[in-house]
């Protein structure tokens, strides 16, 4: 009895950039190797293991730190030598959300700007104003050690008088306004930018005018500007358009992380109805410690069941499906996060971007299936990679109600050539044994 | 007393630690019938009664004072032998006659547990945790005692202690008398074992602080400042572990820091004083490039805090108004 | 011994937030009223009510 999933979700690639970044607040780590080419490859190729190693400034080491970073992401390894370089290298940089880019390249803006001198030094293009706002909170954040930083916001809306100059060091903006300050209305001295990073590459080729915008601003940049680019994807559109916005660089690839499944120990229950699966659900939560927990249905008629048998056994329960606006989403994923709620009930795949470290277990309540009923892979690789993010050991518990649903499941395991182990709920020793 | 910093913790707090330990290993013996059980019905009552005791905890969130009222009264009731319901049946201590002890032990260990899980990632949870455990602690002072034995076994640096190496011990054994996660010989990564630590020491320095707004506060509260005061000085009077005392002296005086500051006032000042000048370069001395982390953001906050002679607020801390939502 | 005492840290003071002078040794007192505390020797009783403000 496959209920038709009721969530057709166009995947748009800036609503779930944003929801990304809105909800994001701590390192995805990636297991995978840094792929670097080099400009000239018989340079010494730099890695750094620490932050002191890049002799930063005082006051932007001390910013670093005050962020609670304690050592180079993966990528940052690699790409913060290059970036701070003397003389500073250009770099094309692909890697997916979360494993550090944004504060590589604000880091790399930060060691290049002189604060006193009272003129935009800096130039970051973002696609969207919500995304320039949430890069512009990270400059803030590293940068607060130096009182004379200002930081400016190139977005429709923000309306200059006509001949004034911008004082602010950094200007951070979408490629329209940034490029009417630098040419028509002549805010900017664009032969005054020491650094260019553009972001979000894949999502600006996407955005109508932005590509030839982004090449038109480029070209009135000097010729020894060091110019940065970064991606969550590599197509060929982003790559050419990469190339004529970065030349001669360096290239910097982290392939996208195959949420290898060794990280998160799965499990599966037998039972024979939706209560029988509830009140496995609540023997799991009697047995092993859970700080926060998602779980996932097929409909949003279970989710809304689930929830309601959830809150009167007294947990604080949160509701999530596709038809909700990306505000309203990122709503609920922020009293997720602050942990007014601390069960999120969600149906759809908007989930892929979810990264609330407090997740201790995911658990699929229905299986993942596609519109033809058969296993969705894809979907249950991004749901259990909910939880064992940040260096921990994540838990995923399957439910099954059918022998349709034991078949998903073995589908799932064959695909994924990893077995999942079955769990018995009624005996409370056994589940404790899977806690730690 | 020898001059300088001491290797080892003071005999007095050893020998708390020791009376601890006994007292929640006796509690262990006192409800083995009912651990070890193989008959149906003594595991059905085991398992109700671990439910009882310990979803309700997880269920702690910072949204509202009612919820957390409901979640206190669910768990005295219990405590007190009243019938409470869960996951559709009534369940009461007195249904097996190690019940009592069974909740007391396991309560305790729920509320440790969820502070090394919860708050490790989550800090602003260490509020709504701690003043339910410290209003359970004033009314049923055995859990308060099993509380401190379990927080002390998974965070000895909560005593405050270094465990020792001991001649001819494995070194599996004593990293998980360190504290940390060792699984098939394979240690956690250092960082995961910070968080834990400081997940831990958050909610014990927030459960000094915080009294359970409904209690009829009389009597002092049963674990106080007075052991904020002790926890600071025992930790100074000792040489610095590298990383893991810079981690934990931020953890707590970030939680704990303003509410000692207006409880011991100049003293206190002293204390910050001494760490800034005496006790600071003894931990800059051992800290290697790759741990500065923890060490700048101590130095950061304790020169913010001298500066303005004054010590924040922690951040979710509930305010009056939390209790009248 | 008794539930509360084992909570109280067990040095039997009972749970008071201060000291009372009289309850202090001569080195904690000296500690206790030093401009600055000397290292090692941070007293591990909480300070008398009275030198809260010197
Ligand atoms: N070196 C680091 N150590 C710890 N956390 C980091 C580090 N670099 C970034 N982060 C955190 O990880 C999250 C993702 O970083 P971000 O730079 O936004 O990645 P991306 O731009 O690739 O999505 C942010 O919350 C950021 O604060």
């Amino acid at each position: 009895n496959v209920e038709k999933t009721d969530e057709e979700e166009k995947e748009d690639r800036a609503a779930q950039s944003l929801l990304n970044k809105l909800i994001r607040n701590n390192l995805v780590d990636n297991t995978n190797q840094v792929e670097v080419l080099q400009r000239d490859p018989n340079s010494p190729l730099y890695s750094v293991k620490s932050f002191e190693e890049l002799r930063l400034k005082p006051q932007l080491l001390q910013g670093v730190y005050a962020m609670g970073f304690n050592r180079p992401s993966k990528i940052q390894e690699n790409a913060l030598p290059m970036m701070l370089a003397e003389p500073p290298q250009n770099l094309i940089a692909q890697s997916q959300s979360g494993t550090g880019k944004t504060a590589a390249f604000v880091l790399a803006m930060l060691s290049q700007v002189e604060p006193l001198n009272r003129y935009p030094q800096c130039l970051c293009l973002s696609p969207t104003y919500e995304l320039a706002l949430q890069t512009g909170k990270v400059i803030e954040q590293m940068g607060k050690f130096y009182p004379e930083l200002k930081l400016a916001y190139a977005v429709r809306g923000n309306k200059l008088e006509r001949g004034q100059k911008i004082s602010e060091q950094i200007v951070i903006g979408t490629p329209g306004t940034v490029l009417d300050w630098c040419s028509k209305l002549k805010f900017i001295d664009p032969k005054k930018i020491k650094v260019f990073v553009l972001d979000e590459a894949d999502v600006m080729i996407a955005t109508q005018g932005h590509q030839d915008q982004s090449i038109r601003i480029q070209r009135m940049l000097p010729k020894d500007c060091q110019m940065l680019l970064f991606s969550a994807t590599f197509e060929d559109s982003v790559w050419r358009f990469a190339q004529k916005v970065v030349p001669d660089p360096n290239i910097i690839k982290l392939k996208r992380e195959e949420e290898t499944l060794d990280t998160i120990k799965q499990y599966y229950v037998m039972c024979n109805n939706r209560d029988e699966k509830f009140q496995a659900l609540c023997n799991l939560y009697g047995a092993i410690t859970i700080a926060q927990a998602m779980i996932f249905c097929h409909t949003r008629k279970t989710a809304g069941w689930l929830a309601a048998e959830l809150s009167k056994e007294g947990h604080q329960v949160a509701l999530l499906s596709g038809e909700m606006m990306v505000e309203q989403r990122a709503a609920v994923i922020e009293r997720f996060r602050e942990g007014k709620e601390k069960v999120l009930v969600t149906t759809n795949v908007c989930a892929r971007g979810i990264d609330v470290e407090q997740v201790s277990v995911v658990i699929n309540f229905d299986l993942p299936v596609d519109k033809d009923g058969n296993p969705d892979n894809e979907t249950y690789l991004h749901r259990i990679g909910r939880t064992g993010r940040f260096g921990k050991r994540g838990l995923a518990v399957n439910m099954v109600d059918s022998k349709h649903s034991m078949n998903i499941l073995n589908r799932i395991q064959e695909h994924f050539n990893k077995k999942i182990d079955r769990l018995d709920t009624d005996d409370l020793d056994e589940i404790e044994k899977i806690a730690n | 007393q020898r001059e300088g910093l001491h290797v080892k913790a003071g005999d007095s707090t050893m020998q708390w630690y020791q009376q601890l330990q006994d007292a929640a290993n006796q509690c262990i013996l006192a409800f083995d019938g009912l651990t070890n059980s193989k008959d149906h019905q003594s595991k059905k009552i085991k398992m109700d009664l671990q439910k009882a005791a310990t979803i309700p905890v997880s269920q702690i969130s910072t949204i509202a004072g009612s919820q957390l009222k409901e979640i206190f009264d669910k768990i005295n009731n219990l405590l007190l032998g009243k019938a409470v319901h869960c996951g559709g049946r009534a369940v009461s201590v007195t249904n097996h006659q190690q019940g009592l002890d069974f909740v007391h032990y396991k309560l305790a260990e729920k509320f440790v547990k969820q502070g090394e899980e919860e708050v490790a990632s989550h800090h602003e949870a260490a509020f709504p945790i701690a003043v339910v455990a410290s209003g359970i602690w004033e009314l049923h002072p055995r859990v308060g005692d099993l509380i401190l034995a379990h927080l002390h076994k998974k965070c000895p640096y909560s005593v405050p202690f270094y465990p020792a190496f001991k001649e001819g011990m494995a070194l599996e054994e004593y990293q998980k008398l360190l504290g940390y996660q060792v699984k098939d010989s394979k240690v956690e990564q250092q960082d995961n074992f910070l968080k834990r630590m400081s997940g831990m020491i958050r909610l014990y320095a927030a459960i000094i602080q915080l009294r359970w707004p409904y209690g009829n506060r009389q009597g002092a509260h049963p674990h106080g400042l007075n052991h904020g005061w002790r926890w600071l000085a025992q930790i100074l009077n000792m040489e610095p572990l590298s990383d893991v005392t810079a981690t934990l002296l931020f953890d707590f005086l970030e939680v704990c820091g303003n509410a000692l500051m207006k409880q011991y006032q100049v003293q206190f000042w002293k204390m910050m004083l001494l760490i800034k000048e005496e006790y600071f370069p003894r931990i800059e001395a051992i800290t290697s490039s790759g741990q500065m982390g923890s060490f700048i953001r101590l130095k950061q906050f304790l020169e913010k805090c001298l500066q303005h002679r004054e010590i924040p607020i922690p951040k979710g801390s509930l305010p009056s108004s939390f209790w009248r939502s | 011994p008794s539930a509360s005492l084992l909570a109280s840290g067990g040095n039997n003071a009972s749970e008071h937030l201060f000291t009372p002078k009289n309850e202090l040794t001569a080195e904690e007192l000296k500690q206790f009223m030093a401009k600055k505390f000397t290292l090692g020797k941070v007293p591990l009783k909480p300070p008398p009510e009275g030198l809260l403000s010197v």
